[in-house]
């Protein structure tokens, strides 16, 4: 595991979502509510550039005809994929609908001083 | 011989016992008429076949005739011509369809789906849909139930009232001989709230709920629609599988499952190759749109093999042989066909020679198994 800042805490204000390239790999840093979270920018369905979808809360399971919004609980927030809009949790890159087969690589991202740091 | 040692020697020729026929259509000689001891004098005149049928019942508009295939016809005949005798239409006789379906092609139980009630769903006032279901029900009992022990009915409910349905389904579930509920296909489709409390009663006397095509399909307003109005019968006919799919993707979508978690739906006739590639697309599309049904909790396909079972006829040909038992595969034939001949009609599909390209053990599960396990007890 290499560790590589990949630039000041500024650059990535809460909502904000960059794509990079390090050691050759396409890596998406999103900052969700001031949590930062590094996914791999391929989606393990059709490999599109899966960290250029869009990030939300989650509908959660409920009775029919009724809809319960997760609002921004860290648990159910996700990433969108631009193709399929498949969902995959942002806090481990779980698919939300085949968990057990289906999941996204994540990276350690964090703050340190005023820098933000990558470990891939 | 003797019933007995005729059903042994079916034994050691090896051919299967006990097999359940799930789409078997017991007809009326007379048309409405033959309901006129099942119903109130009131409704006979209501309905306009209190009198004789003179020559003004042969126009329209001087008395109710049941919402059927009118516009569509089939110039061989929609029935089996040796299924009628002199005087005799098919499948009016219980007697002697007992003799000529059950004894002639060693079947051991017929569910009766409403012969020619199947497009009362069709009818504008829900009153004399509701009316005709039940006289139709004592009528079903008395002149087949009670006739031959073999035979095994689905209650037929309107499905314009749910709620006049329930208090038919409450009135017979308990009768002799009946093992499901008969809902005629409506405008409406069946995963709204509209059905719910039919599907309640339905679970509740864990009676599954069958539906079956009836010739009213985008002939009257209140039918189910298809897509676009086919010109010629055969268009028709083979296109009957679009408002089937529909129901079915209605279903799941509104979550009819997981509100009512023991409800089992029958698709009578309306074909299940298609199921295949319906339930691929739907599970892969819900992985990206699940959010809009939230309570879709599980892969769709999963809801289809719980709760869907399909009937075998018009049972599939392929152009090769081999692909029968892929398909079947495909679609879990092993959880999800019932066996039928669709006696009397002309499509009639006999249990060995239909299914002779499925494997023995596969074409137990859908003439014995599953039908069993399906109807429970109460076959």
């Amino acid at each position: 595991m290499t560790k590589h800042v990949i630039g000041s805490v500024d650059a990535f204000p809460p909502g904000s979502s960059q794509v990079i390239d390090v050691s050759g790999r396409s890596v998406g840093v999103f900052n969700d509510g001031g949590r930062l979270h590094a996914l791999r920018n391929v989606c393990p369905h059709h490999g599109a550039p899966l960290c250029r979808g869009s990030v939300s809360g989650l509908m959660l399971p409920s009775r029919p005809h009724e809809y319960r919004y997760s609002g921004d609980a860290e648990e159910h927030r996700v990433l969108r994929c631009p193709w399929h809009g498949y969902e995959f949790r942002l806090v481990d890159g779980t698919s939300v609908t085949n968990p057990a087969r289906m999941r996204v690589k994540t990276y350690k991202v964090e703050v340190e001083g005023d820098e933000v740091v990558l470990y891939v | 011989m003797s019933t007995q040692t005729k059903a042994a020697a079916e034994r050691d020729d090896g051919r299967l016992t006990g097999i359940v026929d799930s789409d078997v259509h017991p007809n009326f000689a007379n048309g409405l008429r033959d309901l006129n001891p099942y119903m109130s004098e009131t409704w006979r005149q209501r309905l306009g076949i209190g009198g004789g049928a003179d020559w003004t019942s042969r126009f329209a508009a001087a008395s109710y005739v049941l919402p059927l295939d009118y516009l569509y016809i089939n110039t061989a005949g929609a029935y089996r011509s040796d299924a009628a005798r002199e005087d005799m239409a098919p499948a009016t006789d219980a007697a002697f369809t007992a003799e000529h379906l059950l004894d002639a092609h060693g079947i051991d139980r017929a569910v009766l789906i409403a012969g020619h009630l199947l497009g009362i769903g069709a009818f504008p006032d829900p009153d004399v849909a509701a009316t005709v279901a039940s006289a139709y029900n004592e009528w079903m009992i008395e002149r087949w139930l009670q006739v031959d022990q073999r035979y095994r009915g689905a209650l037929v409910v309107a499905p314009q009232d749910p709620e006049a349905a329930v208090r038919e389904i409450e009135r017979v579930a308990g009768r002799p001989g009946i093992v499901a509920v008969f809902m005629p296909l409506h405008e409406i489709l069946m995963g709204e709230r509209h059905y719910n409390p039919i599907y309640e009663a339905a679970q509740r006397h864990a009676l599954p709920v069958v539906v079956h095509p009836s010739g009213t399909e985008n002939v009257f307003a209140r039918a189910p629609r298809m897509a676009g109005t086919p010109t010629y019968y055969i268009e028709w006919h083979t296109a009957l599988a679009q408002i089937h799919q529909s129901n079915l993707l209605s279903l799941i979508c509104h979550g009819v499952f997981e509100r009512f978690p023991e409800l089992k739906v029958v698709i009578a006739e309306g074909g299940f190759a298609w199921a295949a590639e319906t339930m691929w697309k739907l599970d892969r599309d819900w992985q990206g749109l699940r959010d809009e049904v939230p309570w879709v909790k599980r892969p769709p396909s999963e809801y289809v093999r719980e709760h869907v079972r399909f009937t075998t006829q018009p049972f599939v040909e392929p152009h090769k042989r081999e692909h029968v038992a892929t398909l079947l595969e495909m679609v879990y034939a092993e959880e999800t066909l019932l066996y039928s001949s669709d006696y009397p009609h002309w499509d009639f599909d006999d249990p060995h020679r239909a299914l002779a390209s499925v494997s023995p053990e596969l074409r137990r599960r859908i003439c014995v198994d599953n039908p069993r396990r399906l109807y429970g007890d109460r076959l």
